[in-house]
């Protein structure tokens, strides 16, 4: 009975996308819906890295613009079909960032933070250096064949095609860190966040899980950011300046890392919020700072705590 | 047969090198004047101040502008000033009311209030690159054998000499720098004995700040100002406070001139690297101590 109910809420879930697209008319819209799905899925994997290893990272949009670039350089010369470079950029930078986060999950709290800020930082630095390679400041356009995973390319870079996508993908996504975060692994890790010394004690290796940890979010990250080159078929060092990992973040804070799908909803929030308030004011800025303030400050758990407090009053505070 | 000796000159004896060795010492010193307020605070509040380059980028704006209608002296003074009260100001209003939170969450809110101070610069100052020029005291160059060296440069040098040995004496030989001593080593303990240690920190947080405003009106004649000018000056503070040994002053010092002299020098021997240096030191180092060079020592 509850496996049913859990098929028919994800199915539910799955069909909203669809369902904008269908729905809402408006190119302008449907774009930005689109736009936001990708940053969702972005800040789902620094979401998920806060939540599962209790640790903020201000570099992640590393993880998000390499595989765009990588594409962007393998494509021209690959003999193999897009697809394989695709899936292999993604795979590329969950290896790199397993590699990474086997060195860096060792450093705690606030250096953990400018860690990955100086990596994040680091890949900017690069990308706009090796101006033959990745066109510098101007950024690199790709070259993608007319089909991709069996989907025309025409219906990926038209919104109301990707939006159905990335939303899919999106749900994808949500619903494996769902899984993960019940099972052992997911436990495991969130006993390593409380008390990393009391798990040693207990006889697991807390390295490895964590490592593992920050790999995952990188990859889901590199999901994001292929979604985006996909669909704008460019990349510019924008997308990965710490600017970017930092707008992320304020997606994951104010929707609430404290759930999965938090995140996700603050990436929603976010930028319905930009574009409303963009006719009215050019004082985007500050409204995000004080929203971020406001929520670091008040409501920890973000708005995914407030929407489940207002559905489920018994549970008051938790979401999860 | 004649063999022709060439004498050659090592190439850190070049007049090239001295030049480039001062540049270094000056991003050196303004990075260590910057620095040494973040370190002071963490040192204090356990916190990372992520709005400590907007504190600079506002010290420079306030000293554009009073500077242009009442000199350049007066600007400096007006923006230590200035951002001295805003920093009591955020030490009262921010820090103290967070001191029991996860430092995560200052970190947020400061990172928000960076985000804030943008929007307020662009209001006010606009998005355009602005410059200040320097006082006529320190217009002109000095002669060094076989070149010159901009006068103003020098003065940034002895300012960021000012700013470690004025910080060291204070620190050192006042009672105050003892209560701050102490409570950077243990708040709990230092206030069991009786040290106010809300009032010390409020009075490192405004001093940090001050710091802060003066480097960037210090800065404000050779880098030109911009509302980017916080974020791009941040990460290289971050880097000096955290490879130092977040709260320790000395471990700033030596890092800030180390990255000054990394900067210059990385131009003159591989220019595609020099940006990277900075990070894979940083990497390099916290792999090696992760609580940085100094540990947790002042």
């Amino acid at each position: 009975m509850r496996n049913i109910r859990f098929f028919a809420a994800v199915l539910a879930l799955c069909a909203i996308g669809p369902l904008m697209a269908t729905l809402i008319t408006s190119p302008l819209m449907l774009s930005l819906l689109a736009q936001a799905t990708f940053a969702a899925i972005f800040a789902v994997g620094v979401g998920f890295l806060i939540r599962q290893n209790g640790m903020v990272s201000f570099g992640h949009a590393a993880f998000y613009g390499l595989p765009g670039y990588m594409i962007g350089m393998l494509l021209p010369g690959a003999s193999m079909p897009a697809e394989v470079v695709i899936i292999g950029a993604v795979v590329l930078t969950g290896i790199l960032g397993f590699a990474i986060g086997l060195v860096i999950v060792r450093v705690h709290g606030i250096a953990f933070g400018m860690l990955t800020l100086a990596i994040g930082q680091g890949l900017y630095v690069a990308v706009t250096r090796v101006r033959g390679i990745t066109g510098g400041h101007d950024g690199m356009n790709l070259r993608l064949p007319r089909e991709l995973f069996g989907l025309p390319l025409k219906f990926l870079q038209q919104p109301q095609g990707m939006l159905i996508v990335s939303w899919l993908v999106l749900m994808l996504i949500l619903v494996s860190i769902w899984l993960f975060s019940r099972s052992h692994w997911g436990r495991l890790t969130e006993g390593i966040r409380d008390n990393e010394e009391r798990i040693r004690f207990l006889g697991y290796a807390t390295l490895l899980p964590r490592a593992l940890v920050f790999a995952a979010s990188t990859v889901v990250a590199a999901i994001g950011g292929v979604m985006f080159v996909i669909y704008n078929t460019f990349i510019s060092p924008d997308a990965v300046h710490w600017t970017a990992s930092g707008s992320a973040l304020i997606m994951a804070i104010l929707g609430g890392a404290g759930s999965t799908w938090g995140p996700a909803l603050g990436a929603f929030v976010y930028f319905l919020l930009k574009h409303a308030a963009g006719s009215y004011t050019t004082h985007w800025l500050s409204i995000i700072g004080v929203a971020l303030i406001l929520v670091s400050v008040a409501f920890p758990n973000g708005l995914a705590g407030l929407v489940v407090r207002w559905f489920n009053p018994a549970r008051r505070g938790a979401a999860s | 047969m004649i063999i022709h000796f060439t004498l050659q000159t090592p190439f850190w004896l070049e007049v090239r090198m001295l030049i480039q060795v001062l540049n270094g010492l000056v991003y050196g010193a303004l990075l260590f004047a910057l620095a040494s307020g973040l370190a002071l605070m963490f040192g204090l509040r356990r916190i990372v101040n992520f709005a400590h380059g907007s504190l600079y980028m506002l010290g420079a704006y306030i000293g554009y502008s009073v500077g242009a209608h009442a000199g350049f002296w007066t600007g400096l003074a007006v923006a230590a000033l200035a951002l001295g009260l805003l920093g009591a100001a955020l030490d009262v209003l921010v820090f103290r009311p967070l001191q029991d939170k996860d430092p995560l969450i200052t970190l947020l809110v400061t990172f928000g209030l960076a985000l804030i101070a943008e929007d307020v610069v662009q209001s006010i100052w606009g998005n355009d690159t602005l410059a200040l020029a320097e006082p006529g005291l320190l217009i002109g160059t000095v002669q060094i054998p076989g070149t010159t060296f901009p006068v103003y440069r020098l003065a940034i040098i002895a300012f960021g000499a000012l700013v470690a040995c004025g910080l060291a004496a204070w620190l050192r030989l006042t009672r105050i720098g003892l209560f701050v001593r102490a409570a950077s080593f243990n708040p709990t303990v230092a206030a069991i004995q009786g040290v106010d240690t809300d009032r010390v920190s409020a009075l490192v947080v405004a001093v940090g700040a001050a710091l802060a405003g003066a480097s960037g009106v210090v800065a404000a004649p050779l880098l030109s100002l911009a509302p980017s000018m916080a974020a791009d000056i941040l990460v290289d503070s971050f880097i000096v406070v955290v490879v130092g040994g977040l709260g320790s002053l000395a471990g700033a010092f030596v890092v800030a001139l180390l990255l000054g002299q990394i900067n210059v020098l990385g131009i003159v021997f591989m220019p595609e690297l020099t940006a990277l240096l900075p990070f894979i030191l940083m990497v390099g180092v916290l792999i090696w101590k992760p609580t940085g060079l100094a540990g947790n020592r002042l």
